[in-house]
């Protein structure tokens, strides 16, 4: 019986895992077995069939980024970009699984490029790991602020652009799809967020798999190439590094791949005690503490106090340079409090239940439970954005069409469509996520404490440090939001 | 597959290039009148949000006034994407001045576009930004 031909890489992905059958449970509903869309999604072409429309789209983005109206509010690459793609990226992870990451237009050439290039080289051993892809997060966070990319179409365009550029490169350098696993922040993003999702990639026989000579699910066939981040189906049991393109269901010649329904968040909490499904890594732990924090910086970066300490910044500490203020302000608000609290938070905890174990293990215990309330943050915020500006698409693509003598959509923009809830709603509904998803970081959070520690007593002491961080931040989230918004990018 | 695939971009990219290049985009409003002054005066000038009243000033290269101007529009966008617009028109209060009521509907940066046809036909566009803060 031959394996796959590259290492799966420890321990997102556990050969034992599969051996011992400890993959995720199997389905009791296929999403791939569903009439019509099944056969869809299935199909040889079928992920193709997702990514034309959205290479469509970000072509149209580019050529109106770069040669339309500069004004972001009158350009379809700002508005789709960030009003309608990180709006819908969050609510499609709640509701339906990692489709844009499925739809992904920037692998479509990264596709030829490796079909040119046949498999490539290893990436670098030290690289395989998410300590670069939480630098390109922050980096990322940090150029949308620094140079305002909200307000400029042209450097919009310029962010697509070098996104298909990047994912061309290095899949031409390299095998397992380097950029979508180990860089991508988009990809970052929505693999920490879909963990919180409905479906998952799993299987129906896990002896079906064991007895599999070809592993084409992951070695790929003359027909369909295997999965591009080598993740094995039997022992997957996280959406983290999945990118739903559904290679592994096209290339099984069992049929045996499912996209399983699952309780959202199944994950987190799944597991025996100490041998949870999630990974206990200093980096995947603390890529999940900074996409929580950064939840929270990235709001405050949009109300009055943050400009407040910008100034004191400049005015302190001689910082004249905005670059340096705000690169300052995201290294502490982004790496070193989510690090500093994560620390403090572990050490703590393991202080408090006396158990020796190594302080990554303390550390990583409870990092699933932040989940829930990052993604609830994230949602309140780009929902904010998404529920007060949704329908400014339709005059952006009016303006657009009649700016190339095209009358389809009427024949002048109807400049006030904007928002598609009430405002008066907007807060009580950022408040209610905010509160939904402390509740369930809470839920979760009790279970993984429950799960590891038998004494109830030592479960609770064990939790109440890292209850602590997840109560200043759902405070701090709620804060912010409280507070007006303002809208800034003219610096 | 690999040649299929490039097959299907190149179709795509070639529908693309034919959509485009079947339409080209009419050029942007140009401001006509480089010769002429417009001036904007927020009126509070306190810049929070809410309403307010903006004065358009039109003077001549000699700095005469310019009555007769039709047309004068108003439309402010935030720097963000995704905010309504405001639009208003401005009345002729003579002496060159048109007089509009606005409001700043959010704090943050805002670009405020005026355009307005001269007597003489050609089209004055200026832009103006301003810093809101909350009220």
């Amino acid at each position: 019986m031959s394996t796959p031909s590259n290492p799966i890489d420890p321990p997102l992905i556990r050969l034992e895992d599969v051996v011992l059958g400890r993959g995720a449970p199997p389905p009791r509903f296929d999403v791939l077995r569903a009439p019509l869309l099944g056969r869809l999604l299935k199909a040889r072409n079928g992920r193709l069939l997702l990514q034309i429309p959205f290479l469509l789209v970000a072509v149209l983005l580019v050529y109106d980024g770069l040669t339309g109206p500069q004004l972001a509010p009158q350009n379809l690459a700002t508005v789709t970009v960030w009003i309608h793609t990180r709006g819908l990226v969050i609510v499609a992870a709640l509701l339906l699984g990692n489709v844009f990451c499925m739809g992904c237009p920037f692998t479509l050439p990264r596709t030829l490029a490796r079909r040119l290039s046949g498999r490539g080289r290893r990436w670098p051993r030290a690289l395989r790991n998410k300590w670069l892809a939480v630098a390109a997060f922050v980096a990322f966070l940090f150029l949308y602020e620094w140079l305002d990319l909200w307000a400029g179409p042209r450097l919009t365009a310029a962010v697509i652009i070098g996104y298909f550029a990047g994912a061309f490169v290095l899949e031409a350098l390299f095998a397992e799809s380097p950029f979508c696993k180990y860089i991508c922040p988009l990809g970052t993003f929505n693999f920490v967020a879909n963990t919180a999702a409905p479906t998952q990639i799993t299987v129906h026989d896990r002896d079906v798999c064991r007895a599999c000579p070809g592993k084409e699910c992951v070695n790929g066939s003359a027909r369909v190439l295997g999965c591009g981040t080598e993740l094995f189906p039997p022992a997957v049991r996280s959406n983290l590094d999945c990118v739903f393109c559904l290679d592994c269901a096209r290339a099984c010649p069992y049929d045996n791949v499912a996209l399983a329904v699952r309780r959202p968040g199944q994950e987190w909490t799944a597991g025996a005690p100490g041998d949870g499904v999630w990974p206990r890594r200093w980096d995947v732990s603390f890529l999940v503490l900074v996409f929580t924090f950064a939840a929270v910086s990235n709001a405050f970066g949009m109300v009055p106090p943050f400009y407040d300490a910008q100034a004191w910044l400049a005015g302190a500490l001689g910082l004249t340079s905005e670059g340096a203020r705000l690169a300052l302000t995201f290294v502490a608000l982004n790496l070193a409090l989510p690090a500093v609290a994560g620390l403090a938070a572990a050490a703590l905890s393991r202080a408090l239940v006396g158990r020796r174990e190594p302080l990554r293990v303390a550390f990583s215990r409870f990092a699933p439970a932040f989940v829930p309330l990052a993604v609830a943050i994230w949602l309140a915020h780009y929902g904010f954005h998404f529920a007060t500006g949704a329908l400014v698409i339709v005059p952006v693509l009016q303006n657009f069409l009649l700016a190339h003598g095209l009358t389809w959509l009427g024949v002048a923009p109807n400049w006030s469509l904007a928002a598609i809830l009430p405002g008066e709603w907007l807060l009580p509904l950022q408040t209610a996520a905010v509160l939904a998803g402390f509740a369930a970081a809470l839920f979760a959070g009790n279970r993984l404490a429950r799960r590891d520690f038998d004494d109830p007593a030592a479960a609770v002491r064990a939790f109440v440090p890292w209850l602590l961080v997840l109560l200043a931040l759902a405070v701090a989230a709620l804060a912010t939001f409280n507070l007006p918004m303002e809208m800034r990018g003219l610096s | 597959m690999a040649l299929r695939k490039a097959r299907w971009l190149a179709w795509v990219a070639l529908a693309l290039a034919l959509l485009l290049a079947g339409g080209c985009r009419r050029a942007e409003t140009t401001d006509q009148a480089p010769d002429v002054q417009l001036t904007l005066s927020p009126d509070p000038d306190t810049l929070v949000v809410g309403p307010l009243r903006l004065d358009v000033t039109l003077r001549d290269a000699s700095g005469a006034p310019i009555d007769g101007a039709t047309d004068v529009s108003l439309r402010g966008d935030m720097s963000h994407a995704g905010m309504e617009p405001v639009l208003a028109t401005a009345a002729g209060q003579g002496n060159g001045i048109y007089r509009a009521d606005f409001t700043w509907t959010m704090a943050g940066d805002w670009i405020v576009t005026v355009e307005a046809t001269l007597p003489d036909g050609r089209l004055k566009v200026t832009q103006f930004e301003y810093a809101i803060q909350p009220n």
